[in-house]
């Protein structure tokens, strides 16, 4: 072997190897890429099965095969397969009837009409799903042990500080969601027509 | 090259990264269901072997064994695993305490549900069965008395079923748990052809 086609040789090795590496950052770049895009739209997204009705987001108590793969994803990494696919049909909601995102330092009043069901109940949870620790021990209500006027209305209060009637304790330091479960309800036939007039409201009250 | 010869190959580049994010953001969409639903499996026979049931612990701020849990609802699972033989559960129900059955593979995807508003003269009776076990049970059936028991047909071998109920005031917790422990779930023995 010549010494010219030598380095002919590791000319073109040379020129293989920069190629390899463009190939191989690209690919790279093009991993994380995705990875970004899984993670944001499964964190923002609602998928496509999604029920909106003023505040609350539900999912149809889906037998999860008639559910898109992307729903799924975003079900499966926020938590709320458990809910969607378990005996309740479930709503969250991470603002009040106004768009205004949950602030702790404010009052809220949960009340208005609510559709039928053998029992539901209201709960305060943090936005990754877990209870809140509060010295009253009191994370949500059922349909049963709520106190109603005479009319059959109810109200529930969110604040920091006690309230007369049904109060939902607030901590400061925590953000918070709400999440409205049905259960045995007409509400599990599949994409149900809802309609914000016949969900409870969320209204903001005082803010320190 | 010139700058359209440089224009191109960097187009090219940019297509190439663009299909390779795609084909990632479809994998892990599909990928991740299979691994989450593997963890939960895992964690569900960590706490009850299969035809057994075990009450799942209440929800606390410090500690949960599903997010999203509804700190009114009293839960039990018992696994199944159909290799053994079939799974059956009893329950005797009371009027107007709910009592839910959620019916479920290993995969998490709920096959069957069903609350206490089905049962047949205060009881439910299921059997989860695999196909080839169904058609030796339903061989041995008696023509002239026939069987009450709902029969499934899962799926997978593999899976599980969550009992539910609620405690409608806080005091009825106990009360809730001892509804949910009493629903019997049990190995039903199928003669193998």
């Amino acid at each position: 072997m010549s010494l010219s086609t030598a380095i002919v040789i590791k000319k073109s090795f040379w020129a293989y190897g920069t190629m390899l590496g463009k190939f191989l950052s690209a690919g790279c770049l093009g991993i994380l890429l995705g990875l970004f895009v899984t993670f944001v739209e499964i964190e923002q997204g609602k998928g496509f099965v999604a029920i909106e009705a003023g505040p609350w987001t539900g999912w149809p108590r889906s037998e999860a095969s008639v559910i898109d793969p992307f729903s799924r994803a975003i079900l499966v990494y926020s938590g709320k397969i458990a809910l969607s696919e378990s005996e309740a049909m479930s709503f969250v909601a991470h603002s009040d009837s106004d768009g205004a995102e949950f602030n702790s330092a404010c009052d809220y009043v949960v009340k208005g009409e609510i559709p039928p069901a053998r029992y539901w109940t209201l709960t305060l949870l943090s936005p990754a799903g877990a209870l809140i620790a509060n010295p009253a021990e009191r994370q949500g209500f059922t349909s049963s042990e709520l106190l109603r006027t005479s009319d059959g209305q109810f109200e529930i209060a969110l604040s920091r500080h006690a309230r007369p009637g049904n109060w939902l304790p607030l901590d400061r330091a925590s953000k918070f969601i709400l999440v409205l479960r049905f259960y045995d309800s007409e509400l599990s036939a599949p994409a149900t027509a809802l309609d914000a007039a016949h969900m409870p409201v969320i209204v903001k009250g005082r803010c320190e | 090259m010139n700058r359209l010869d440089r224009l191109l190959a960097a187009l090219l580049w940019l297509l190439g990264i663009l299909a390779v994010a795609g084909i990632t953001l479809i994998v892990a969409i599909f990928v991740l269901p299979e691994v989450a639903a593997k963890d939960t499996y895992a964690r569900i026979l960590a706490l009850a072997k299969p035809g057994q049931a075990a009450l799942l612990p209440p929800a606390r701020p410090d500690t949960q064994f599903m997010p999203f849990a509804d700190p009114a609802m009293v839960q039990s699972v018992c696994p199944f695993d159909l290799a053994d033989g079939g799974l059956r559960l009893h329950a005797d129900v009371e009027a107007d305490k709910l009592l839910s059955l959620s019916f479920r593979t290993s995969g998490g995807q709920v096959f069957y549900s069903m609350t206490d508003l089905a049962a047949q003269q205060g009881k439910i009776d299921v059997v989860v069965l695999t196909p080839a076990q169904l058609e030796v049970v339903e061989a041995d059936d008696d023509e002239d008395d026939p069987s009450q028991d709902l029969r499934l047909i899962a799926p997978e071998t593999m899976g599980y079923v969550i009992i539910s109920s609620l405690a409608a005031y806080p005091g009825e917790r106990a009360e809730a748990e001892e509804r949910v422990k009493s629903v019997a779930c049990s190995v039903e023995q199928v003669a193998q052809e």
